[in-house]
């Protein structure tokens, strides 16, 4: 197994992407500060609060479920990618203008070609620049950290023949004013969920604005979210808003939060209760499992407590050299283990299993406490006992069983050349 | 033999693992000496012993991990083993957590990283320092500076930070500190079976981790792993890249006294 060398970034954008990562370090710090919480105390906090909910997570989806339907949100639960992208199809039945926010999970059941009859327009802006460029993502808070506002002004100028300034403000003057007529036309919104409550409520955090006008605008909306974002109440939904942007872009609190509880209604005339009012008239959500279960059964479920704030990868030795190639439908060691059980054994290995140096600095900067190096360790095992190992990791342990060290014999007065070591 | 080692409370087994053993052995030689010289009594087994299993366990092979764990636990144990010393923070690790693991109780061995013998040993900061502190120990203009590299094996994962530093300074360098220090340590890329699966990805992590070293203006750049210090010095331009041993002078061996 060896790394492909058109995967490695250069040396412009490695540069780039550390002055970005140790700005949100310092501002990591200070919005705790601001918060008036302690780092590690707070981190224990989302630890118990991701590990009690999970420990009790069927019962936790049977109230949400209940509660959400009740409120008037149609709940569909998709055991996999296909079930899902057959659910959001028929969902769109119909409709030629969909409009996507940010949603991870959706990023997990995209497929080539799926949606393409529907004018699909991202309008995150990061989502919306990569797209345009036919980049891959290349971090899940930051997905266009790579490119330059130059480059992005050239494809801009480039596709719809506008002259935009080679400037972050430029481009994002530019996508306000394109996105906004996209998002007036389009039918059906698609959005993601940083928590859903037991008692029946999705909770949803932004800084752009387009999350509130995709979720309110289009008479559909439609929420994509892995099952693992149920939490009993609010109060636990809102620590882990407060921990997602900490972590995720350093701030003390974004600019919106949507609490959605109900489609939008009125009852101003004749107190007579009338569904759709300015907002989405129907509110859907897709519970995913997709490996979810799986993961959960061989005891990874501590994986699930990630909020995607994406800061396990921010002082990642292996991302800051090959980004997006380092996991698989997420990013990093997070993404292997990931695509071991939503995908396969095989495909964790080449989403670059035995890339991991088990340094820990994901660990130490996840807000959830989630032991990243520990559970890659455990997926090695797993691999081990498929067959999926490397080359060189069947030749040290050959070694050590024939010879009790890693390096094979040792002949006196020679230092052993081929160094398989930990 | 056993039975002086009841009446004395057992062995301290100086344990340089195989990497030191084999491959950077003058680190070796330098380590004995200094325990010697901090007045510690100690053992070596050199090819008695076996590999700690650290390679096995963190590529995936669990059950030869355990039955090394397990063949070395007897080993240890024949020799009266009860406190094992090692400067390979990978084997500190192992011994110390994963041992734990797998053997449960049957496994009470103190095992310590050698910064913490050294800087817990009673004649902690007699040697002499290699680089005199500028007049009476004022000022420091004199000091060389050494960048220190936290081995992730050692800092994060097992909390020791404090204690390789203190030797360093106690051995009159000034510490220039990288961006990137203790818990936010830039790993050197050697680890995990990196440097034998993704040669490539390896090296280019060190030549990134050697960067940041230069960039504090340091001379050299100080670790205590022979991992991270033989990686990083294959990956070095511009840079000395020296293991903590290394630091100390050993020309004055003859005016020490213990």
């Amino acid at each position: 197994m060896t790394i492909n060398r058109q995967s490695f970034w250069d040396q412009d954008t490695k540069t780039g992407l550390w002055r970005i990562v140790l700005e949100y370090q310092d501002k990591r710090s200070k919005a705790l500060d601001k918060n008036n919480l302690k780092e590690e105390s707070f981190r224990e906090e989302i630890y118990q609060v991701k590990s009690q909910a999970l420990a009790q997570i069927d019962q936790l989806k049977k109230q949400a479920v209940v509660n959400l339907e009740a409120n008037g949100i149609r709940v569909f639960e998709a055991k996999d990618d296909n079930q899902a992208r057959k659910i959001i199809e028929k969902l769109l039945e119909g409709k030629k203008r969909i409009i996507k926010a940010k949603t991870n999970a959706f990023g997990e059941i995209d497929q080539k070609g799926f949606l393409s009859d529907k004018n699909l327009q991202e309008t995150d802006l990061g989502d919306f620049v990569i797209s345009l460029l036919g980049e891959p993502e290349a971090h899940p808070v930051l997905p266009a950290l790579h490119l330059s506002p130059a480059k992005i002004a050239q494809a801009i100028e480039k596709k719809y023949q506008k002259k935009v300034a080679p400037t972050a403000k430029g481009v994002a003057e530019f996508a306000r004013g394109y996105l906004r007529k996209k998002i007036n036309q389009a039918q059906a919104g698609i959005t993601g969920a940083n928590a859903i409550t037991a008692d029946g409520k999705i909770v949803v955090l932004e800084n752009e604005g387009n999350i509130s006008l995709v979720s309110r605008l289009p008479q559909t909306h439609i929420v994509v979210a892995g099952f693992e974002k149920i939490v009993p109440s609010l109060k636990e939904a809102l620590m882990v808003v407060q921990a997602s942007a900490i972590w995720g872009t350093g701030q003390d609190w974004p600019a919106y939060v949507s609490i959605i509880a109900s489609p939008s209604k009125t009852a101003d005339i004749a107190n007579e209760t009338v569904i759709g009012a300015q907002g989405a008239k129907e509110v859907n959500l897709i519970l995913l499992d997709n490996g979810r279960s799986r993961l959960i059964e061989a005891g990874f479920s501590e994986l699930l407590h990630c909020l995607n704030c994406g800061a396990c990868l921010n002082f990642c030795p292996v991302y800051h050299q090959i980004g997006s190639h380092y996991g698989d439908k997420y990013l990093g060691s997070r993404g292997v283990v990931f695509a071991a059980f939503s995908a396969s054994f095989k495909k964790a290995k080449s989403a670059n299993c035995f890339a991991c140096t088990l340094c820990s600095a994901c660990l130490e900067n996840c807000p959830a406490k989630i032991d990243l190096p520990e559970l890659m360790r455990k997926l090695r095992t797993l691999l081990e006992k498929e067959g999926l190992q490397t080359r060189e990791n069947e030749k040290m342990i050959a070694n050590i069983r024939q010879f009790g060290n890693p390096f094979g014999k040792i002949e006196a007065g020679k230092i052993p050349k081929e160094l398989y070591c930990c | 033999m056993k039975f002086l080692d009841k009446i004395l409370g057992g062995n301290t087994l100086y344990y340089p693992g195989c990497l030191t053993k084999f491959v950077a052995k003058d680190l070796e030689e330098k380590y004995q000496k200094i325990l010697r010289q901090k007045g510690i009594d100690f053992i070596t087994l050199s090819e008695l012993e076996l590999c700690c299993g650290s390679p096995a366990l963190k590529a995936g092979y669990q059950a030869d991990f355990k039955k090394t764990a397990k063949k070395n636990m007897k080993i240890f144990k024949d020799h009266g083993v009860t406190r094992i010393i090692t400067n390979c923070p990978a084997c500190f690790m192992v011994l110390k957590k994963y041992y734990q693991e797998v053997l449960g109780k049957d496994w009470n061995v103190e095992v310590e990283h050698i910064t913490q013998t050294i800087k817990n040993s009673k004649f902690f900061g007699n040697w002499k320092p290699a680089r005199p502190a500028g007049g009476l120990g004022i000022g420091n203009s004199n000091r060389e500076t050494v960048s220190y590299h936290d081995p992730c094996h050692l800092g994060r994962q097992m909390g020791v930070y404090d204690q390789p530093r203190e030797v360093i300074k106690s051995l009159g360098y000034e510490i220039s500190e990288m961006d990137l220090n203790r818990k936010n340590s830039f790993c050197c890329g050697g680890g995990g079976g990196v440097q034998s699966n993704e040669p490539e990805l390896a090296n280019k992590i060190a030549q990134d981790r050697i960067g940041q070293a230069k960039k504090t203006g340091a001379k050299i750049l100080c670790t205590a792993c022979p991992l991270c210090y033989l990686h990083l010095k294959e990956n070095a331009k511009g840079i000395k890249v020296k293991e903590l041993s290394e630091l100390f002078n050993f020309d004055q061996d003859k005016n020490d006294n213990k």
